[in-house]
């Protein structure tokens, strides 16, 4: 038995806040909400404040100055979460620029006081105060007032059981500012423009008494107000497996193409992240397909995550079926602003919802391209945090990675991401007698015994064909075989 | 929650009985002022002194189209000197001229206020004015 405090936690209402902030938000925590002109500040505010205010728990927005009134309750209305049954109910807005106007901030601190003491709210917020402090540099140089303010003003606040939110613009770190001290939580809003892409951005840089989730964690504005979507963390806790009941790799999963199963050592191993590799026009979004028609035979779930344009084929129509028929999910974007992160939470979400075992990525490149340019320099690291996470899951995982051609060196990846996956696969052209021929092979099965011999494929209506052993020709990777003298052509395997 | 056409209707009511029976203009201008410091009093905490000036003078402007006589120049800046002028030229003039002008003037402002935080939010922010007898103020309203 403990006799410690126990904080009670309140569900912010934002999506993705409460896990990036460990649980929620501590009640009666004096929290800084802060970011540059334009993050979304306001917004955020706003949004906790609808989700949390009711009649026993009434807030009070004070508007000190920034952007007026009249525009904030004007635009604010444009969200969702906006709920008028509210305004003056459970949440009353209260303007201070006359107080702050006068530069007597001890006036501005009785003013909040009284409609504290009069209203007893829960939720108190202040928007915004950066204004305010410019304002005293203005007017007195008065620094140490100041803090003596936002002192008081943090004291006041914990003193009134409420939970209070100061709104301001951007103090760097450099900035001494005494309310970081003071401060229970701090939330850091931001925006970053790279190239022609605008991507918004928020991190915790402190929540006292609780575990946030670190790093940055994007976020999008629309017209339900803020979605965050919070940097995917592997969860030691996650049970291995747990979604498709069975420990990582007991399971072998068919691939749908027949022979290949053979290759891969009986199947791919559930749980396993498996890299298919090819150039272009190679059948990779094929394979792909066969894949998740396979789980949808065996009643798997499947879902796939396509950034790139899907042309009107049969195997094409195969996989539209299925997602028409709600038998595979399908996360299309198109979109150049994206983070790893949002696709991570899609993903999940759609992953629990249909309880789905296999996943499709096609592909990687069209993956890079809509992933926003800012984003692009950690892109491997991403990956292999995704990876991670989708393994953790228990689902097993395809990616498709575009490879270009070329015969003076084997590479399996763009983006060195061949290690990442616990299985290869790669599919490579090569000249035979004046004409392309497609060949397949198994690079790696982690842990597994595999083939490791070169087979020349062909793509018909079916599917993927896969034929016998490339025995009498060597220099295939190189693009050019030379026949070997035994004997014999380059055979079709018998299906 | 009232349409803007109730709320018309509301604040002609409210500017009637607020004058009495058959008023005289300086019943109406009483009234007048009566009624709006209420409306600034309600809208004051909520979008700032400045704000409500703001829109007053925005529908003053746009009132005086139709009642040139109701603005006069070099009153702006200063609301108690601006109230004051008001009040007298409509005590000044014909009760029913008065009546119209005074009646005009809320109903503008109401609905300029309507075009910028929406129909609703204003219903909710000032239907208690309408209300006869007024309608406790805010404050006390949620404490």
């Amino acid at each position: 038995m403990s006799d410690k405090v126990t904080i009670s936690r309140l569900a912010t209402g934002v999506p993705g806040l409460d896990q990036v902030l460990g649980g929620g938000l501590p009640e009666f925590s004096f929290n800084l909400i802060m970011g540059p002109p334009g993050s979304g500040k306001t917004t955020l505010a706003h949004q906790i404040m609808f989700a949390l205010a009711t009649p026993k728990r009434p807030a009070l927005f004070f508007s000190v100055f920034g952007e007026p009134p009249l525009k904030m309750l004007r635009y604010q209305q444009q969200f969702t979460f906006f709920d008028l049954g509210k305004v003056n109910e459970s949440i009353r807005y209260v303007n201070l620029s006359e107080d702050v106007a006068t530069g007597n901030y001890d006036q501005v601190l009785a003013r909040i006081t009284q409609e504290i003491e009069s209203s007893s709210p829960a939720l108190v917020f202040i928007d915004s105060f950066r204004s305010a402090i410019l304002e005293t540099w203005h007017q007195s140089k008065g620094t140490v007032r100041l803090q003596q303010f936002i002192q008081q003003l943090g004291l006041l606040l914990s003193g009134w059981q409420a939970t209070t939110f100061l709104v301001g613009e951007y103090l760097s770190a450099s900035d001494p500012s005494p309310v970081f001290t003071v401060a229970d939580g701090l939330l850091l809003l931001d925006q970053k423009i790279y190239r022609n892409s605008m991507v918004r951005q928020m991190q915790v840089l402190k929540m006292r008494g609780q575990a946030t989730r670190p790093g940055m964690h994007t976020f999008r504005i629309t017209a339900a107000g803020i979605d965050v979507f919070p940097a995917a963390v592997v969860l030691d806790s996650l049970d291995p497996g747990a979604a498709s009941g069975s420990p990582r790799g007991e399971v072998r999963l068919s691939m749908g193409v027949p022979r290949l199963d053979e290759m891969l050592g009986g199947g791919l191993p559930s749980g396993y992240s498996l890299l298919v590799a090819g150039p272009s026009g190679s059948g990779k979004t094929i394979l792909a397909t066969a894949f998740l028609s396979e789980g949808v035979r065996r009643g798997e779930p499947g879902i796939i995550v396509a950034f790139e344009q899907t042309p009107s084929q049969s195997w094409v129509h195969t996989l539209d079926d299925m997602v028409r028929s709600g038998k595979i999910g399908l996360i299309n974007t198109r979109t150049l602003d994206l983070s790893m992160d949002e696709i991570v939470q899609q993903l999940i979400k759609l992953i629990q919802k249909m309880k789905a075992t296999r996943v499709v990525i096609d592909s990687l490149s069209g993956f890079e391209l809509a992933v926003a340019p800012a984003f692009r320099e950690d892109f491997r690291e991403s990956l292999f945090r995704m990876i991670t996470v989708l393994s953790g899951l228990g689902v097993t995982v395809l990616l498709t990675s575009e490879l270009e051609d070329r015969y003076i060196d084997l590479r399996f990846s763009p983006y060195g991401s061949a290690f990442l996956t616990d299985a290869i696969i790669v599919q490579r052209y090569i000249e035979v007698e004046s004409r392309l021929k497609r060949v397949i092979a198994v690079v790696k099965v982690r842990a597994s015994a595999h083939s490791t011999e070169i087979r020349q494929f062909e793509i018909n209506a079916d599917g993927i064909v896969i034929g016998d052993p490339v025995l009498d020709y060597e220099g295939i990777l190189g693009g050019r075989p030379t026949r070997t003298p035994v004997s014999g052509t380059v055979k079709r395997g018998e299906p | 929650m009232s349409t803007p056409d109730s709320r018309r209707a509301a604040i002609r009511r409210t500017l009637k009985q607020r004058s009495g029976g058959a008023p005289g203009a300086a019943a109406v201008a009483e009234a007048t002022i009566g009624t709006w410091l209420q409306v600034a009093e309600r809208l004051a905490p909520v979008i700032g002194l400045q704000g409500v000036n703001v829109l007053f003078n925005r529908a003053l402007h746009l009132t005086s189209t139709a009642f040139p006589w109701l603005t006069t120049a070099g009153e702006r800046g200063d609301s108690a000197v601006q109230l004051a002028g008001i009040k007298a030229r409509l005590a000044d003039h014909e009760p029913e001229a008065a009546a119209e002008a005074s009646y005009t003037l809320l109903v503008t402002f109401t609905e300029l206020l309507g075009t910028l935080i929406g129909e609703p939010l204003t219903g909710r922010l000032l239907d208690p004015v309408w209300e006869f007898p007024p309608a406790e103020p805010v404050k006390e309203a949620t404490s």
